[in-house]
């Protein structure tokens, strides 16, 4: 039986964390192959709306990463990024959701370890927590029918 | 209620304002929300217990936009909100006046946004002992149980969007559940789009709500949605002294930073 | 039509059997937040006995507020479709009001009669509606305004009032038939018998004949704005209304599936009629308001011959700035 490798959506941000992944290929760290990367001009862009979207397609869980605080290559936007990460964070834990599948981390472009460690210890901890069926089935009722207000058989 | 009504006639006769918002007798249980052009319609003015939806929301409404003399009448959750929408520069085209009913009954009419700061900041309300109660309830559920009561409530949302409707923050021309391309949230209700809205909801919400609990109170399905946000301002306010509502030069804490700002989850 | 009396501690047992039939079985239930709604039920206790009338109406048991019309995946050899007529069970609806099975035979005509609509047609062939006559009413009901009443069988397959520690239940259809069948036990005999005493008295609002005709003039009438100012411009009277039916289709996908949905839409929502150029041919809330008011009391008139309002009075309840719209016609139709 194949064990279950998960799939996990990375943001990151282009002058720091990107750099830094790009480091790590380049010194051939071996590192979990589970992470798909997304590029971002800066942490501050990213909406908590495409956390979700990424959930919605069917990720297990999910990397935020971007430049240390005082690094940001527009000066404020990991700031910015940072508060918007507590109150998304304190929300959907409110909500119940399991917030181990959100990682978030400051990882610079010289870093590469860091991110090797990251994605390893990200993967890791996703794979012990199985699959995200619980969003998967937040349509089905304990029927295991679509739970959309029609009645079906 | 007559010091009112004779208080807005006045109001008229001076020019001071052509359009007044404030409540009429509706059936048992609940006063409609009145748009009074003229002295002759100021007789409809009333002001019991049952008049409790915030007015704000109306202030929003091209009509009223289109009136420029404008009086508002509210309690202290429809002047916090006027507060608010002030410091997000809403009403640059609007002459304001804003009258109130405090809690001994007697009729207030503010002479300026100044003495509607005074007020609020003497009568600021906190959450009321059933809030607390219920967010209590929920922050010691296990993360299964609360992620079992969310569902559950979330499964009967219809997406009437009156939770949106009412609230005096919500005045975006489009919203961005509006949008399909891309589509941000699903449009049929089923329990994965309605969280994603409620979530999307509080977010946009988060440092601009005054609490005045009415989208929880209106929701035809009885979603307590109002606790979403109220969590979401007692988290600001712990960590960022963010106070919504407070003054019409307040701050958003999401669009400000403190380089010490600390956190215990960034790896 | 059959009249036969049924003993109150005998609900249950019919009940049971209606559940044992392998029907599913819909009834009012009262949530945590202290409102009835219906919902799938698996035994009687669950059921409310003594409500007015429940938050929303029945009418998602024939008109879902998600409905899957089918679903597709892609797959090496092409494109598999699966339709969901096939999936759409028997249902029986328990302890509905008079307003709301006269609403079925509103939204029947709709949905029916130039293009019959499969999914539709298939849920309403499978549907049993047992009615329960009205005891109480609140201030918002107003049914007989619009020419019903608190006991009538319009719509219903089987209509009980409960009379002391009896029901008296009228037999309407061969489907209403059929469920006393399965149960004759626990059904006798019985004359026609008089219903008014037992039903609610409900206060009398307008002529219904007077409205219709008075309406056709009122469409310029300045008291429109008046009347509709307050309107949030929410769906929330639209979702609760038993007659309302209008829908949006959507279409979702996900990688190589999806589904197509056909969900709930209202007219007071302003993207209803907004073009993509960006017009919107009912600009303000209240034309909104006016064509919600008109549709229910002239162009449903015209289009199928029937008033679409039943006076459930849900509108009223449900809505958020307390419009009341037996309140609204009256004014907007005063001479």
């Amino acid at each position: 039986m194949s064990q279950f490798e998960p799939k996990i959506v990375a943001f990151v941000c282009n002058w720091c964390t990107y750099a830094g992944a790009d480091l790590a290929g380049t010194s051939r760290a071996k590192y979990a192959t589970n992470v798909r990367i997304i590029r971002f001009p800066c942490t501050g862009r990213i909406d908590f709306m495409l956390l979700m979207k990424a959930f919605q397609n069917g990720s297990d869980g999910i990397i935020i990463s971007g430049c240390h605080p005082n690094d940001c290559h527009y000066t404020s936007g990991n700031f910015h990024a940072r508060r918007r990460w507590m109150v998304f964070r304190s929300l959907i834990e409110f909500m119940g959701f399991d917030t181990e599948r959100i990682t978030f981390s400051w990882v610079s472009a010289a870093e590469g370890a860091k991110w090797a460690d990251l994605v390893n210890e990200v993967t890791t901890k996703v794979r012990e927590l199985g699959p995200f069926t619980e969003f998967k089935n937040l349509d089905y009722n304990s029927f295991n029918q679509l739970d959309n207000g029609a009645i079906t058989k | 209620m007559e010091q009112l009504q004779n208080k807005v006639a006045e109001l008229f006769e001076k020019g001071t304002i052509s359009l007044m918002i404030g409540f009429q007798d509706g059936m048992s249980k609940g006063a409609v929300p009145c748009f009074v052009e003229s002295v002759e319609q100021v007789k409809l003015l009333i002001y019991n217990s049952y008049c409790k939806n915030n007015l704000a929301v109306y202030l929003h409404k091209p009509e009223v936009k289109q009136a420029k003399k404008v009086g508002i009448f509210g309690n202290v959750a429809t002047l916090r909100s006027i507060l608010q929408l002030l410091s997000e520069n809403q009403f640059w085209n609007i002459e304001l006046t804003v009258m109130t009913i405090n809690a001994n009954q007697e009729f207030i009419l503010f002479e300026s946004i100044a003495e509607v700061e005074k007020y609020v900041q003497a009568n600021f309300p906190q959450l009321t002992d059933e809030e607390k109660e219920l967010i209590e309830k929920i922050n010691t559920m296990s993360r299964q149980e609360r992620w079992e009561y969310w569902k559950d409530l979330f499964s009967t949302c219809i997406k009437c969007y009156a939770c949106r409707a009412v609230c005096p923050m919500c005045y975006c021309p489009q919203c961005t559940v509006e949008s399909n391309q891309p589509q941000w949230i699903k449009v049929s209700a089923q329990t994965s789009g309605n969280m994603e809205w409620h979530t999307m909801r509080a977010m946009h919400l988060a440092g601009r709500c005054i609490n005045c609990g009415e989208c929880g109170r209106i929701c035809p399905v009885g979603i307590p949605v109002h606790l979403l946000t109220a969590k979401m301002n007692l988290d600001l306010s712990k960590e960022f002294g963010s106070k919504t509502g407070y003054s019409a030069s307040n701050g958003y804490a999401l669009n400000s930073f403190n380089p010490n700002d600390k956190e215990g989850f960034i790896r | 039509m059959e009249t036969k009396l049924l003993q109150s501690s005998d609900i249950p047992k019919l009940f049971d059997n209606l559940i044992k039939s392998g029907k599913v079985i819909i009834a009012p239930i009262t949530k945590k937040s202290g409102k009835v709604f219906f919902e799938r039920i698996s035994s009687y206790d669950q059921v409310e006995k003594d409500y007015i009338q429940t938050q929303f109406s029945a009418k998602s048991v024939v008109f879902p507020k998600v409905e899957e019309l089918f679903t597709y995946k892609k797959t090496d050899t092409g494109i598999e479709i699966t339709d969901t007529l096939s999936q759409i069970p028997e249902v029986v609806v328990w302890g509905l009001r008079p307003c709301d099975s006269s609403a079925f035979d509103y939204i029947s005509e709709f949905f029916l009669k130039e293009n019959p609509d499969a999914y539709f047609a298939r849920r309403k062939e499978l549907l049993t509606l047992i009615t329960i006559s009205c005891p109480k009413a609140d201030d918002a009901c107003f049914c007989t305004s619009v020419e019903l009443n608190p006991g009538s069988t319009a719509g219903s397959d089987i209509l009980l009032t409960q009379m002391g520690n009896e029901y008296y239940a009228e037999i309407i259809t061969e489907k209403g038939k059929a469920v006393v069948e399965s149960s004759s036990d626990l059904f006798t005999a019985t004359e026609p018998k008089t219903k008014d005493e037992f039903l609610a008295k409900i206060t009398y609002q307008f002529s219904l004949e007077e409205i219709k005709e008075r309406i056709k003039t009122a469409y310029d009438n300045a008291q429109w704005k008046h009347e509709s100012m307050g309107c949030y411009g929410c769906g929330a009277c639209a979702f609760a209304c038993p007659t309302c039916t209008c829908f949006d289709i959507q279409d979702e996908s996900d990688g190589d599936e999806g589904s197509r949905k056909r969900c709930w839409d209202a007219c007071g929502l302003s993207l209803f009629t907004k073009h993509n150029s960006g017009h919107n041919p009912r600009k303000n809330q209240t034309e909104r308001r006016r064509q919600r008011l008109m549709h229910k009391f002239k162009y449903s008139v015209e289009n199928l011959g029937i008033v679409s309002c039943v006076g459930c009075g849900r509108c009223i309840r449900v809505c958020p700035a307390h419009l009341n719209i037996f309140e609204n016609i009256l004014n907007v139709t005063k001479e």
